[in-house]
Formats: structure tokens, sequence, C-alpha cells
């Protein structure tokens, strides 16, 4: 998870569908979609843009198929516009996939959902030859045997579930699966991770060795792997070894930096649209302070971020001739809790308990207040800006527990609770009856928490301070702690009935900011039993099955029963989760409308105008 | 290291006068004058403002937030709406209390660490001095994250720490001050006298050793302070709702750009001559203190 | 002399050898795992074992410091646990940057400082000498971070004539190749430390003038200008010499302040960041070369007060 900033592309996209909003008009302080793009005038071939990247984004690999150990999300920033993924996430606005910059030309699915017929694109590689159904076996052959080694692995997914891959000719693939799937579900969220490698260049096992077909053996394929992975850490040669130089997407390398700064430069021979833009500089901003500095003082940064507090200064940034655009990141945000601490866990595992400190705080304030309106409200798993068609009828009311102070009194009233507002709280009846604190609640125990949240955002560091105070109505003592985000993501681990060591699972509460989704944002990993992103321990075996339908079964209905019902769990403190608001220069076009599923990475769109 | 301690450093070896003469000459002296009264005003403007004038520094108040100075908000509020001049009340008794307290403690240490290696001469002063040698370069920062990961930071426990890295420093100023007055005749004779060890530590070398002392302790107030300011500027600072001009000065420059300058000059304002008039004072007490300038 | 420096060195190698140690323990003392912050949050045990076992992070600590200490007499420093570069090549990358801008703006506020402090203790207690002093004591308590941001708001953002970034180049060609960008960062800097060395030698030079042989330099005819600069500078530059020995070090340990205001990827930040990720290679490393930095400032200080101040070169040894 992380505070709102570029999303690293293995994250996932949101629908931003029918946002009703001005687009950016010179003058006004209001940040619009963009759906409408102010670059009007004449596209003009050429020119140089900057990107703003934040501290710590420094890539370290350039091959696209990371190993498990290195999960810097980055890598993926860097790569994806080399060697794009057969799916491409997010078509503009739209929560779809984009048909011009997919590397197939038709996906089929059949068989009752089991089999998968892809027709590739007669689209080429830099270097003259064809893409061909040989690169997608070459990369199924490399995962397969060197899974778990994967970072974005999931057991049971890709490659896991395929039972063959048939190659009847040079364009068409046909995978079959061990089960049958949701064709979305497959299609947005697994073949989207899935790149096209070059197997007539990089079928090798040593830099000097000829290429081969090793892939086909397990042995062989491990030796690729491990060769690929060596010459795709060496930072220094990531612009002269000619490995990487054979790309199929819109980019190519021209410039790198072992301090993260890099250049893309045009791949003249992209089967796709060529971009327009000679260069596009990417450049590593120790602080958003720094970054902010940068727009203010017209340097030649083309594109950064608006942090939220610094929303009143968009009338002014846009008469120093910058447009503004706001973007509904895709993810689900809120605060962890952890079910097995050893304090706090018997408290956060009453629901009547979540309800009220859900119940006590006052998101619609914190959306407007602090981050000035451009924040999903937080009103259950989904955010609502972002998901369209995904978001229930519940959710987009304002979900089962709006702001309601009265009512979180009288809840932890009628269970037993001696509420002391602006104090804390404590219970006078242990046991486990219904007019009782609950199992495990002793006489007296307090109801206290620590809230460890990542420091370094003035908006953040407001709101973590307004929820502490409007806790304290229900005399709910919440003590804030700050530490930098990597600090924080030393200490805290996956907390389950198994195994909570104190030294990981020290933590009660935490926010790290938000967990990105795809295209489909299913709650596998978030909050099933056992999930790598379920932190805090949630479980339900009924959660799981509503989980386990929506990736199946194929009906809306069955989403929004698995989204309401979470939405009412609260395996997390649903909150509001910031919009990223983009500052790019007037005139540049082709920026707006963003995909929030590249994190609004697509420089192959974007042109100057005369 | 404190840049303070090193002019008292720079003024060590020599002979102070008695203290009780100093203390009058430096309470005759104009900048001290202006020195410990601008630090007293400030003090009372903290710690009995709030007596009178009232504001809830505790609960946030968002629908009052960023509001420039006006009808009851003579400085105006910040991002979280708390009242910015009860504030600067609340925030200057945390900053007053870690800057007297963590001189104190400083002093204390300092004195008693500085005299034993100093007194003791030889391969225990020689070692003593290593060990201060090794903890100066140790890397501030490992330290102040180890104690702010591992401890909530209350202003206790801030207080040690910036006690620990301070009082390295005073050792050395005093270790160097009593090198320097053991070898004087007096304390030769008061030795020969049989006078104990530490009594001649208390009844002499301490005393004389009062000015380099005082103005050490002085430098350290302000190093405190403005160690705090920076420790928040990291991210490394109070947590909510507790305040102190730092955090309210590093806080307040996210609102810069946007013309909120209430959240920032004040703040800024305030530290500044707070600090200018504790350096003041020691410097005045340095004045004073030193034998040769009284010659001039 | 050679018998002292002598004694000086060995002392020093004990105490970076101590330094050392102290860190090690130190930086194993901070909660959390290296494993957990190099992985991020999801990492599961599988991996965090894989990589534990990789970086000997499952050894005692003794066997780990051991291990660390036989890496370094082969002359390697290691490999950085969140970037997986070696660590000699990150210092080696960040090092010269930082030597530029501290170097050059510890030179320029030594080379205002000492005229100034001279000036003012000329001038003692006259209107020029308050008002300088004023203004060197608002400069010195006033937090680097927030003349930092005065600069970039005057000189950026309003008036549009310098950037608000130090060059973003590595190496120190690069930087120079931008000198614009270095104006706000080595003022920034320079400003930090002239306000303490003026002090310095504003206290030190008044304390010369009221020496006796000053007077029978006057009394021999020599003109004040003269007494100023061979006697006064001669002897008031002496705890200057001292201060710069023992702000030496932070030239090699660089300004996290400074380096973050103005984007610029140094030691410092290199420190911050490591320090928050448990980045043992990198934090150790950094310590090494900086504590080296700190014995070697002081003891030039040392050496150089020795040979400038003639009482000190003949009684000490």
């Amino acid at each position: 998870m992380r505070t709102p900033r570029r999303l690293a592309a293995a994250a996932a996209a949101a629908a931003v569908i029918g946002l009703a909003a001005c687009s950016g008009s010179g003058g006004s302080s209001a940040i619009g979609n963009g759906a409408a793009s102010s670059a009007t005038g004449q596209k003009v071939q050429g020119g140089t843009a900057t990107l703003a990247w934040p501290d710590g984004s420094a890539p370290n690999l350039i091959f696209p198929l990371a190993p498990a150990t290195n999960t810097n999300g980055y890598n993926a920033n860097l790569t994806q516009l080399m060697w794009p993924y057969l799916v491409y996430d997010g078509d503009g606005a739209q929560s779809a996939v984009n048909p011009q910059e997919s590397l197939f030309s038709s996906l089929t699915y059949g068989n009752g959902d089991t089999t998968i017929t892809i027709k590739l694109k007669p689209w080429k590689w830099s270097d003259g030859t064809p893409i061909t159904s040989r690169d997608f076996t070459f990369v199924y052959n490399l995962l397969k045997a060197n899974v778990p080694n994967w970072v974005v692995y999931t057991p049971g997914l890709f490659p896991d579930d395929v039972k063959s891959v048939a190659t009847p000719s040079a364009s068409t693939i046909v995978v079959t699966l061990t089960r049958s799937y949701n064709a979305d579900f497959y299609t947005d969220n697994v073949l989207s991770q899935i790149p096209l490698l070059p197997q007539q260049a990089w079928d090798k096992e040593s830099a000097g060795g000829k290429v081969g077909n090793y892939d086909e053996t397990a042995a062989g394929a491990k030796a690729v792997w491990a060769f690929l992975q060596k010459e795709g850490s060496d930072l220094s040669t990531f612009t002269t070894n000619p490995l990487w130089k054979v790309v199929d997407g819109p980019f190519t390398l021209a410039s790198f930096s072992s301090d993260g700064d890099y250049t893309y430069a045009p791949n003249k021979n992209y089967s796709g649209t060529v971009p327009a833009l000679s260069r596009v500089v990417n450049q590593v901003f120790t602080t958003d302070t720094a970054e902010m500095d940068a727009l203010r003082s017209g340097t030649s940064l083309t594109v950064g971020t608006l942090p939220q507090n610094d929303v009143g200064q968009v009338a002014t940034l846009k008469s120093e001739g910058y447009d503004v655009v706001n973007q509904p990141i895709p993810g689900a945000a809120g605060t962890l809790l952890n079910f097995y601490n050893a304090k706090t866990g018997p408290l956060v595992s009453q629901l009547y308990i979540r309800q009220a400190m859900e119940e006590l705080i006052d998101r619609p304030q914190i959306v407007s207040k602090i981050f000035q309106g451009y924040a999903d409200p937080g009103d259950g798993p989904v955010p609502v800006q972002g998901f369209g068609q995904w978001v229930s009828p519940l959710e987009k009311q304002g979900g089962p527990y709006p702001y309601d102070p009265a009512k979180a009194v009288s809840l932890l009233k009628s269970h037993g609770w001696q509420v002391t507002p602006s104090g804390t709280s404590v219970c006078q009846a242990p046991g486990t009856g219904p007019a009782e604190c609950g199992a495990g609640i002793t006489k007296g125990e307090p109801l206290s928490f620590q809230l460890l949240y990542s420091s370094g955002t003035a908006s953040v560091d407001e709101a973590q301070a307004a929820i502490q105070s409007s806790e304290e109505q229900g005399g709910i003592k919440i003590t804030l702690k700050s530490e930098p985000f990597a600090t924080l993501a030393s200490v805290i681990g996956q907390c389950t009935a198994s195994s909570h060591p104190a030294s990981t699972c020290g933590w009660q509460l935490v926010d790290f900011g938000y967990d990105p989704y795809q295209l489909d944002p299913t709650g596998n990993t978030l909050f099933n039993t056992g999930g790598a992103n379920n932190l805090g321990g949630y479980s339900s075996p009924e959660e799981d099955a509503l989980i386990n339908e929506t990736e199946y079964g194929s009906s809306a209905q069955t989403f929004y029963t698995y989204e309401d019902y979470t939405a009412e769990q609260l395996p997390w403190l649903w909150g509001p989760l910031p919009s990223q608001i983009d500052v790019y220069k007037s005139g540049l076009g082709g920026f707006a409308p963003l995909n929030p599923f590249r994190g609004s990475i697509n420089p192959e769109d974007w042109y100057y105008t005369k | 290291m404190a840049v303070g301690d090193l002019t008292a450093m720079a003024a060590a070896g020599e002979q102070s006068p008695r203290h009780r003469s100093g203390f009058r000459a430096w309470a005759g002296n104009p900048r001290a004058l202006a020195g410990a009264g601008t630090v007293a005003a400030l003090a009372v403007f903290c710690f009995f403002g709030p007596v009178f004038y009232h504001t809830n520094q505790v609960t946030v108040n968002l629908n009052a937030a960023t509001h420039p100075p006006g009808a009851g908000h003579p400085l105006g509020t910040d991002g979280d709406g708390y009242d910015v001049l009860g504030r600067l009340m609340v925030g200057g008794q945390s900053s007053l209390e870690l800057g007297f307290a963590v001189a104190a403690a400083t002093t204390v240490i300092g004195v008693l660490y500085g005299a034993v290696a100093g007194w003791a001469g030889g391969v225990v002063d020689m070692v003593m001095m290593r060990v201060i040698d090794t903890f100066l370069a140790l890397p501030t920062l490992v330290l102040l994250l180890l104690l702010v990961t591992i401890f909530t930071p209350t202003l206790l426990s801030v207080i040690v720490l910036l006690t620990a890295l301070s009082w390295l420093g005073t050792a050395r100023l005093v270790r160097g001050e009593v090198l320097a007055l053991r070898t004087r005749e007096y304390v030769q004779a008061a030795k020969t006298l049989g006078g104990g060890r530490w009594w001649i530590i208390r009844r002499h070398l301490v005393p004389n050793a009062f000015g380099v002392i005082v103005v050490s302790a002085t430098f350290t107030i302000a190093d405190a302070i403005l160690m705090l300011s920076v420790l928040s500027f990291l991210g490394l600072g109070l947590p909510p709702p507790a305040a102190d001009w730092g955090t309210m000065l590093a806080n307040g420059l996210n609102y810069l750009f946007d013309g909120y300058w209430w959240m920032v000059y004040p703040p800024a304002v305030i530290l500044v001559v707070m600090l200018v008039a504790i350096n003041l004072a020691g410097e005045a007490a340095r004045d004073t203190l030193d034998i040769r300038l009284r010659r001039r | 002399m050679t018998s002292y420096l002598a004694r000086r060195a060995a002392q020093a190698i004990v105490v970076v050898i101590g330094v050392t140690i102290l860190t090690f323990i130190l930086i194993h003392l901070i909660p959390g795992s290296a494993a957990r912050a190099a992985l991020g949050v999801h990492a599961t045990s599988g991996r965090i074992a894989i990589f534990n076992t990789a970086y000997g992070l499952d050894k005692p600590l003794y066997a780990q410091f051991a291990d660390y200490v036989g890496q370094l007499l082969r002359g390697n420093l290691g490999v950085s646990y969140t970037t997986q570069q070696p660590v000699s090549a990150l210092i080696a990358q960040r090092l010269p940057g930082d030597v530029l801008l501290l170097g050059v703006s510890t030179v320029l506020a030594v080379a205002i400082a000492i005229p100034m402090g001279i000036y003012q203790a000329v001038k003692r207690s006259r209107l020029s000498d308050q008002l300088l002093d004023a203004v060197s004591f608002t400069l010195y308590t006033m937090p680097d971070f927030f003349v930092a941001f005065m600069l970039i708001a005057l000189f950026s953002v309003q008036l549009h004539i310098l950037p608000p970034e130090a060059p973003q180049a590595t190496g120190i060609a690069g930087l120079l190749a931008d000198p614009r960008a270095l104006v706000l960062p080595i003022a920034t800097l320079t400003l930090s430390n002239l306000a303490g060395f003026s002090r310095y030698m504003r206290a030190s030079a008044i304390d010369v003038l009221a020496e006796d042989f000053l007077r029978t330099a006057r009394a021999k005819g020599l003109p004040e200008r003269l007494v100023l600069v061979r006697h006064v500078l001669r002897n008031s530059v002496l705890p200057v010499v001292t201060v710069v020995g023992l702000t030496f070090p932070n030239i090699i340990a660089g300004a996290v302040i400074a380096e973050a205001v103005f984007s610029y990827q140094g030691m410092g930040l290199l420190f911050y960041q490591a320090a928050t990720s448990h980045d043992y290679p990198v934090l150790l490393g950094s310590t090494l070369i900086v504590g080296a930095a700190t014995v070697v400032g002081s003891l030039a200080a040392d050496v150089a007060y020795g040979l400038l101040d003639p009482r000190i070169r003949h009684g000490r040894g």
C-alpha cells in the first residue's frame, strides 16, 4: 500500500465513468477530471516532457518479470512502456481494456470459459521480427519453471491454472485453463500482468551464447531466467545492453541514471502510433514541496502532482500556464485493524465496536475540509467515484455507517460500556451476553488504541488528527504515531489466527494509504482469510464464499452482495481516499482524460500544440 | 555538535572570577538584561497567557480550519482549526520546558563527567575523552530513529533523547576547564592541606568553571529547541495534539505558498526572538565572566 | 610532532572502530525487520526467510559483525538492501556533489566570517557591530529549513530568477554545468555556517585585541591595518580552525534538510533513507566514512592549531 502517489503499474485501475465535472477552464479554481482536454491547436511533433516522480522511485530492474524478492513497484513503470502487457488496462478515462495499445486483436472465451483463444496483432519487435505466439509461450515457460519466484504471482492463478498452451499459428494462442473463470476477471486482472517478451533475442543462457529454445525445458527455463535477472539488475548497462534494445512498446530507453532519473525516446519501429514527443524525462524529487517549488517557479517540469493541502493554489497555477486535473484513485482505503493484537484484538473482533468507531468518523467533513472535496467518501470497499458499474446502491447512498456519534455512543452503552466523551470509555459489563462487552474483554478495560500511519503528507496528518479528535466523542482514545513509510513497513506483518508473533503483530491500527485495485475490484487478497493483503487477519467463511463467487460467477448482483456484506462487516474502518491531482503545462495535449489504471503514465499519447 | 559550546570552549582555559561578583556584573550588562527580560516576558506569555486567553488546543475543528486573522482569532487558525495565538502559548510551554530541562540535565551530567575526567587525568581522562569522541562521531539520525521508533515521542522521551546528544559537548568543556584549573596554586594548596577530591571539585573547580558552564547551558537551551523543530520537519516530532513552535513552523511551511502567512511567520518570529534572547543572555554571560575582557 | 601524530592516529583508529561497533549494535536495536522494509508489507514469510538467509540476517549478531569486518577488509562495503546497488557505488555517486556543495559553502562562510568577525571586534559595541550582531544572531537561530524556504519563496517563486532545485546531474562536471541551480543551496548552507563562524571569529578577535603584544606592535609604529592582518588575524583565526575541523565531517555527511528541500540526492538523504528502511550496509558504510572524516577533521584541526599557535607548537608534543 502506498500513500497516494503515482501508481505502480502492477496496481489496478478503476473505472472513471460518468463524472459530471467541468473541464479545467483557465482562471477558475475548480479542478475538473479533464474529460475535455483544454489543449486545442495543431498537434506538433517533437518536444520534451518532464515528469515528476516521488522520492524512492528509482527502478533497479529492467527485466519485466521481477523475482519475488524485488518488490520495487517502480520497475513496472520503467518497463511497461517498452514491453507492454498483453492486455492494456484503462481506455482513456474508462475502466475498460484499451484495444489500440493491447497486443491482441481478439480475445475469445469458450468451452464454458475454460479456454481462451488469443489472436495477436500483426505487430513487430523493434528489430523487425514479428511478434508471434512463440513469444507468449516463451513467457509462459519462463514463469512455469520459476514460480513462485515471480513478484506478482498469486498461487492458483497464472500459470498454475493453465492446463495447456497451444499455438495453432504464429498469431494464435489457445490457453486451456484448469477451471472456468469469470472472463472479465481473468482478462482484466490476470492477462493484464503478462507482457510478451522477444524469444528471438532473449532465449539465451549467457551473454555470449546463442539464442535457442532453452525455455522448453525446465532446467533451461531456469537458466534463462537467472541470466535475464542478472543482466536486468545491472543499472550501468540498461541503455547499452543489446537485450534491452529489443522492444515492442512505444518507447526505448535513451538514458538512465542510478539515482532514478531516466529518459525515454520514441521507438521508431513501434507498430502502433509512434509517440509525438521526442523525449520523455522522468525526474525524481525528494519531497512534494520540492516538486511544488519547481512547478511554481516555472521550470522545465511538465507534469507534477499537487498535494491536497495546496489546492488553494490552483488558480495561481492556472494563471501561470498550467492545467490542473483530478484523478480519483482506484483503491481501497482505510484503517487496518489487527484482530490478533494481544491487547486490542478482542476489542476489534466485536462488530459493534467496529461499527461505533466507524460511526464516529466524520468522513464527509474530512473530504470537504481537508481534501477540499477531492477524495472518495470512503463508504465501503469500492471507491464510489472510481468504479462506476461496480458500485452498489448501498455504497452510492453513503454506505451502511454514516457519521452518527449519538448512535455510536448508544451502541457502546447498550453493550455495557461506560462512555466518557473526551475521556476513555471502560467496560462495565464483561461477558458474552447480548448486553455485555464481549469475549475476551475484561472489566475496566479501556477503549484505547494506537494508530500508526506514515508521515510526510500534511493533509494526511490533519485527517488523522481529525479522526483522533472525533473518536473522543465516544470516549475512544486514539494515540497517534507517525513514522516514515519504510519504518512502518518494517514493523508490520501479517497476523493470522495461526501466526501472530509479537514482533510484527504489536500494531493495533495502521493506515498505509490505500491498496490499489485492478480493473475488477475484487476483494481477493484483501478480505479473504489468509489473503496476502489481509494484514489484520479478518476471517469470515461467508466473506470467503462471497469473494469466490465474484471470481467465478458472472453477475453484477453477485458483486453487490459481496460489496454490501463487506461494507457492513468492517474488516477495515473505511476512510476517504484522496484523489491524485495532476498539474501539467497547458498546451500538453493528450494528457487528459487521465487513465487512473496507469497512474496517468501514458506519455505515448501526449503531444504539444502550437 | 552545538556551536555555542565551542564559543565557550574558546574562552575556556582562562581563570574565571568568583561567581558572586560575576552575577552582578552580568546583571548590569544591558544585553543580559534585554535577553533575560525577553525570556521572562515570553515565559509569562506562554504559561500565564492561557489563563486569560482560553482556546481549545485538543479538539480538531475542521470548520474553522485555515481561517485568516480576524474576529475571535487574532492570529488566525491552522490546518486543524486550532487558534494560532493560543497554540503559540501552549507550544511555547513545551518548547521552554524542553529547552530548560535539556539544559539542566545536560549540565548536571556534563559537569560530573567532565570534572571526573579532568581531575583524574592520565589514562582515565584519555579513555573518557575517547568515549566522548566515539559518541560524537555516532550518526545522530540513527539514534533519533531508534528512540523515536521504540517510544511514541512524548515530551519526556524527546528531552531524554536530546540530553543524550547534548551532554557530550558540556563534558568536554568542563573537562578542559578542570584540566586547566587543577594546576592552579590554590588547588595545590588545598590538596596539601588534605582536602578530599570531591570537596575540591565542589569548592574550587566548579565555581571557577562556572562561567563556562553557564554559557554552555544557555546555548544548549537554544540548540534543544532548534533540534526539536528539525525533528518535526523530518516527521519525527511530537504527535498531535501536542504543540511546540518547531512543529508549528514545520507544518505551517506546507501552506506558505497558499498565502496562509499566519501559520508561518508567527511561530518563526517567536522562535527566533526567544532563541536570540537566550543567546544574548549567554553571550553577555561570556562577556562579563571572562576576566581578560574586564581589563579593557 | 610525529609521535603526537602517531599517537593520535592510533587513537583515531580505535575511535572509528568503536563508532562502527556502536552503530552496528544500534541499528540492530531499531525495532522492525530489514527484510520487511526492503520487501514491503505484503512479503510472505517464505520470501522473508530467503532474504534473511541471503544476507546473513538469521545469524547471531557477533557472527554478522565478523562477516561484515571480513568483507570490509576485502574492500567490499556490501550491497544496499533496498536498491540492490553496491554501497561503494552509491557513495561514490553521491559524495562528490555533497563535497562540492558543502565544501564551497564552508569556504565561503569562512571567507566572509573572518573579515566580518574582525570588523565587528574592532567596532565593538558601535552601531555597525550591533547591526551585524543582530543579523548573525537571527541567522544563527533560524532553522535551516526555514532559511531554505524563504530563499526559494523569494528567488524562485516570486522573482523566477533562480531555480528551486539543486542540479540533478551526478558527478562534479554535471553539477558545475548548471551554476544557477547551485546558488540557492550554497547560499542556504553558507548562511547557516556563516553565523556561527563569525560569532567565533568576533569573540576570538575581541580576546586577541585585548592582548598586550598588540600594544607593543602599535608602539613600534605599525599601521593599524597591518596590526590587524599580521597579528590579530593570525591569532584569532585559531578557534575558527578548530570549528572548521569539527564541521568537516558535515561535508561528508551531507545536509539532510538542504538536500530534502532542494531535491538533491546526497549523502544526507542516503543516510536518512537507509536509517528509516533498515538498510544496514548503507548505514554502516556511511557511518564508517563519516566517522573517518570526523577523526580526520578533528586531527587536522589540532595539527593546524599547533602549527599556527607558536605557544602550542613548542609546548605540547
